[in-house]
């Protein structure tokens, strides 16, 4: 007996017409074409430094100053904007970024402030507050009426198994979809076994579960729509975004070699395809010592993908909808140590964004010449998270209830950096 | 005495309950055994005690109690051993074998495990799970009581990688308000923390009865020089003057010996000195008490018998655990102002436990016994659930999930290796940050892989908890799964099926025990031989029968 539905475009007939409810979160919208869901909702890109970037090394160059760590400034694209040496090619692109050189915060544990920044809120043991992306993902996918396509609403790349970067109250359908790297298929995404076998195996499990679901019909509706929202998602179009080598080999070079470039990429076929909202994650930037060098190395894997990926962003007409963030957990010490490196100082440090409607090619706020205070528009971490909400079109108002039946606002207060759009 | 004795030991005047703790043990043998009432198989419908679902069948049972008490389903002899014992009193005896398991101890160490450390402030505390986890486990085992766990815990000091008690306070970093909402949300039930900032919106708590209570917590310290265990990491009583450098920018009275309750309007001034008093019955101590005394005496006064939310808040938990939902909605959310449904139930369990002297093993034995929770289940959405009518479908947590697919496919844990080995292990164990170190470590060994994809916050409420994509592609497309399932492998619980010369009904009957712990229905029975007629060959069709039952929604429920 041989099931009546042996090929993919079967399945994928079957599995659209028989209505999955958006109740679990990724849709069923098969017949969306990406294009349309971009038009209508807009997307996110984080570029994560993890460990805390040296701002002086990065974007807020200190030349001729002894706490600039003896850091060249190099000129950009515009005029009196000055990038530090080891960021060329985010240099040609400047008229595109704007940087944020007042970033202010009191939080200098890598732990805590990570937490902070990917949520807008300090750690609390009452709540789990929900990431930036899955705060992206689900109100975007609001807009859409539930629905993000075939593939997973948040994506990370490259975070090596770190667990701190989940939906948290809004629950665990917007949790990010993990990525070990960019060059790889994501895990457990390749059926085990030809697919008109795996096609049968799900039939037989689904009359297998007809007993249950006569005693129990909810759980067995929620958890057939599982299988099918997985199964389709692993035989759709949609998979070919995550092959990085089906791009042609200039795009490629455009991008550069190594890990996060190879992210980068991804990040832009992800978004192309649908994906809210993608994290891209590069490790190493807690430099104790020899800061110097290490950012100059660690700068070198990011600057090229970096503006390539802004580049691409706005060739496709895909950046004003996109935002781009560049950030990490916090900046390093003006002063450098006697091993030459810079240790944990959130009090000032810097942020820069590219899309989304943020005006590109300026530099918001200030630190005084030593690079300790921050002298002009502050911006903390609610501001800088009513800042992505307004780029992104998203109420930070909006309230969801802690398990404890306490409202918690998207955003805590903070209000949007006006100069910026 | 406080105001919520009065509340809820009036009505258990008022209903004359006295049942002592023993006498429910000494009754449970009666009360579950059918000749006191109708054996579930003979009983004549409508159910006399108009539950809508009557109690569960024994095949039920077993399956119920062998995932909530060792965490998962009993294995093809341990039912036919059941199904064929014929004695009235076989459900309690089987409740008492399990209970003095070494896996039930493991089973429910790790469900308080995931009770504190869901919570972490922290992401460096994941590394207290093993700890945790094996303090845990000595302790329910042995049979030490909840109090004397609960003392522990809030009391503890020392080499947090051999002191799995110091968790609470590893989970929160040592920050003193943190320790102070968990030990109340953990052991008591009542969310004070709400109060922190502003009086409680709908519960009595002031903002001071939070700051008062915080102020048992503040000479708390996290130790973070090496030399102090393998991690680095030592909780001690900091009772000297605060080290210089010690203040966190954020928090500028961090550091001092007493707890201060910041100023709302101006947080820059130096807040208001919090003398330290329990909120429940104002018991208080002088300022300048040592941090041993501190926490030696809210240790006391929290696991006090005659504390009803102490006992109340591990009864309302385990029973939300085992019976679906609890007295009070939130597991962790009650209190005095919050109404219970059945609180005649709640206090009846909560007394005996108290009168127990807190004894764990005791209160499963009691709530498994009662009818409640041998009712069949209805779906939770059901509203013929009220009033505990019938028993909840529960989603396994991951940890019984996992231990039960390796009991189907008959995997020891040990054979599933300890994670990656080789280039990448040597390169993340040169890696210098020593505390997350280990933290990674555990998290590459296969049950804490599974757990990332199918773990979640056991306090939250279950209807909350829904299944996510990553967990659907584990169970479809993992390789060590198919493996562990393949037909044409000799090692293999399948292979060996298969090899074993029986007949297709044979097989299918024993996956069938292996997977779900039930024989198929007729018609299931026929589908699957069905399909292994149709299929390429035997084992192809096997395997596909096995898979479909591991990745059936009836595999990741407990009825």
């Amino acid at each position: 007996m041989r099931s009546y539905y042996g090929t993919r475009r079967h399945l994928l007939r079957m599995l659209s017409a028989v209505g999955v409810s958006g109740a679990l979160g990724w849709g069923n919208a098969v017949s969306l074409h990406a294009a349309d869901l971009r038009k209508r909702g807009k997307a996110c890109i984080l570029l994560w430094m993890q460990g805390g970037p040296s701002q002086f090394e990065t974007f807020s160059p200190l030349e001729g100053h002894a706490n600039g760590g003896g850091t060249r400034a190099i000129s950009t694209t515009v005029a009196g904007m000055q990038f530090a040496e080891y960021w060329p090619q985010a240099a040609r692109v400047a008229d595109r970024l704007a940087v944020i050189r007042s970033m202010t915060s009191k939080e200098g544990s890598h732990p805590r402030a990570s937490y902070f920044m990917h949520t807008g809120y300090l750690p609390n043991p009452s709540a789990r507050h929900p990431t930036l992306g899955s705060i992206v993902a689900s109100q975007c996918a609001s807009h859409l009426g539930g629905t993000t396509g075939d593939l997973p609403p948040v994506v990370r790349i490259g975070s090596r198994g770190r667990n701190d970067s989940g939906a948290g109250i809004l629950g665990m359908q917007w949790d990010p979809f993990e990525l070990r790297d960019a060059e790889h298929n994501p895990a457990n995404t390749q059926p085990m076994v030809e697919t008109d076998r795996h096609l049968r195996r799900l039939d037989l499990m689904e009359k297998l579960d007809r007993g249950f679901a006569k005693a129990l019909p909810q759980e067995a509706a929620d958890h057939s729509a599982l299988y099918k929202r997985a199964t389709r998602m692993i035989f759709s179009d949609g998979m070919r975004a995550f092959d990085i080598q089906d791009e042609p080999q200039s795009v490629r070079a455009e991008y550069g070699e190594g890990g996060f470039a190879s992210g980068c990429l991804l990040a832009r076929r992800l978004i192309e395809s649908g994906v809210s909202f993608v994290e891209v994650v590069s490790n190493g930037w807690d430099t104790h010592q020899d800061n110097a060098s290490q950012v100059e190395k660690l700068s070198g894997g990011v600057d090229r993908p970096f503006a390539a990926m802004v580049r691409d962003l706005e060739r496709r007409g895909m950046l004003d909808d996109t935002l781009v963030i560049w950030m990490g957990e916090f900046g390093r010490t003006p002063q450098v140590n006697p091993r030459g490196g810079r240790d944990h100082f959130p009090r000032s440090f810097n942020a820069v964004l590219a899309g989304g409607g943020v005006k590109g090619g300026q530099v918001i706020g200030r630190t005084d010449t030593a690079g300790i205070e921050v002298t002009d528009r502050p911006v903390t971490i609610p501001d800088l998270f009513a800042t992505f909400c307004k780029s992104l079109s998203i109420d930070p108002t909006v309230e969801n209830m802690s398990p404890s039946g306490r409202p918690i606002k998207l955003v805590d207060g903070g209000k949007a950096v006006a100069d910026l759009f | 005495m406080a105001i919520f004795q009065r509340i809820s030991w009036r009505l258990v005047a008022l209903l004359g309950i006295t049942l002592a703790f023993h006498a429910a043990r000494a009754s449970e043998e009666t009360r579950a055994s059918p000749d006191t009432r109708a054996s579930p198989d003979t009983r004549a419908s409508p159910d006399t005690r108009a539950s809508p679902a009557g109690i569960c069948d024994d095949a039920t049972f077993l399956r119920r109690i062998s995932q909530d008490l060792v965490g998962r389903q009993p294995l093809p002899l341990e039912i036919d051993a059941f199904l064929s014992d014929a004695s009235p009193t076989k459900r309690a005896a089987a409740i008492h074998r399990l209970l003095a398991d070494p896996e039930w101890a493991s089973t429910w160490a790790k469900y308080f495990r995931d009770v504190i450390l869901y919570r972490r402030t922290d992401d460096r505390a994941v590394y207290m799970a093993k700890p945790l986890e094996a303090f845990l486990t000595d302790q329910l085992h042995a049979g030490q009581s909840w109090s004397h766990i609960a003392r522990e815990m809030i009391t503890a000091t020392g080499a947090a990688s051999e002191h799995g008690q110091t968790a609470i306070i590893m989970a929160q970093m040592g920050e003193t308000s943190d320790i102070a909402a968990e030990v109340s949300r953990i052991f008591m039930g009542i969310q004070i923390q709400c109060a922190q900032c502003h009086d409680h919106f709908t519960d009595r708590w002031k903002r001071h009865q939070f700051h008062q209570f915080a102020a048992f917590f503040p000479r708390v310290e996290i130790d973070r020089s090496p030399g102090h265990g393998a991690d680095g990491y030592t909780v001690v009583s900091r009772d000297r003057d605060p080290r210089r450098n010690k203040k966190k920018p954020d928090n500028p009275r961090r550091g001092d010996l007493e707890h201060t309750m910041p100023d709302l309007h101006d947080p820059s001034q130096p807040g208001t000195v919090m003398q330290p008093l329990f909120f429940l019955t104002g018991q208080s101590l002088p300022l300048g008490t040592s941090d041993r005394d501190r926490r030696q005496a809210i240790a006391k006064w929290i696991t006090a018998r005659d504390n009803p939310w102490f006992a109340r808040a591990l009864i309302n938990r385990l029973w939300a655990e085992l019976v679906g939902d609890g007295f009070y909605r939130g597991v962790d959310d009650m209190g005095p102002d919050r109404t219970a449904q059945s609180p005649e139930i709640l206090d009846e369990l909560s007394q005996a436990f108290a009168d127990s002297g807190h004894d764990v093993r005791g209160t499963f034995r009691a709530i498994m016994a009662s009818d409640e929770y041998q009712h069949a289940s209805l779906s939770r959405a059901n509203p013929k659930r009220e009033g505990f009518a019938a028993n909840c479908p529960q989603r396994l947590r991951s940890d019984q999930l996992f231990t039960q697919i390796l009991a189907a496919v008959g995997v020891d844990e040990s054979q599933v290796g300890n994670g990656p080995s080789g280039k990448r292990a040597k390169k993340q164990q040169s890696k210098k940050s020593v505390g997350t170190q280990a933290g990674r470590r555990q998290l590459n060994v296969p049950r804490a892989m599974f757990t990332q994809v199918f773990g979640y916050d056991p306090s939250l409420p279950r209807e909350e908890i829904v299944g996510s994509i990553p967990q659907a592609l584990l169970l479809m497309n993992s390789q060590p799964l198919s493996i562990a399932i393949d037909g044409n492998r000799r090692f293999t619980a399948l292979g060996q099926l298969l090899a074993a010369n029986k007949s297709n009904r044979e097989v299918t009957e024993q996956v069938y025990l292996r997977a779900l712990a039930r024989s198929p229905t007729a018609d299931e029975m026929k589908t699957c031989l069905d399909h292994v007629q149709s299929s390429e060959n035997r084992e192809e069709g096997f395997e596909d029968v096995f898979w479909a039952l591991l990745n059936s929604v009836e595999f990741v429920y407990r009825k």
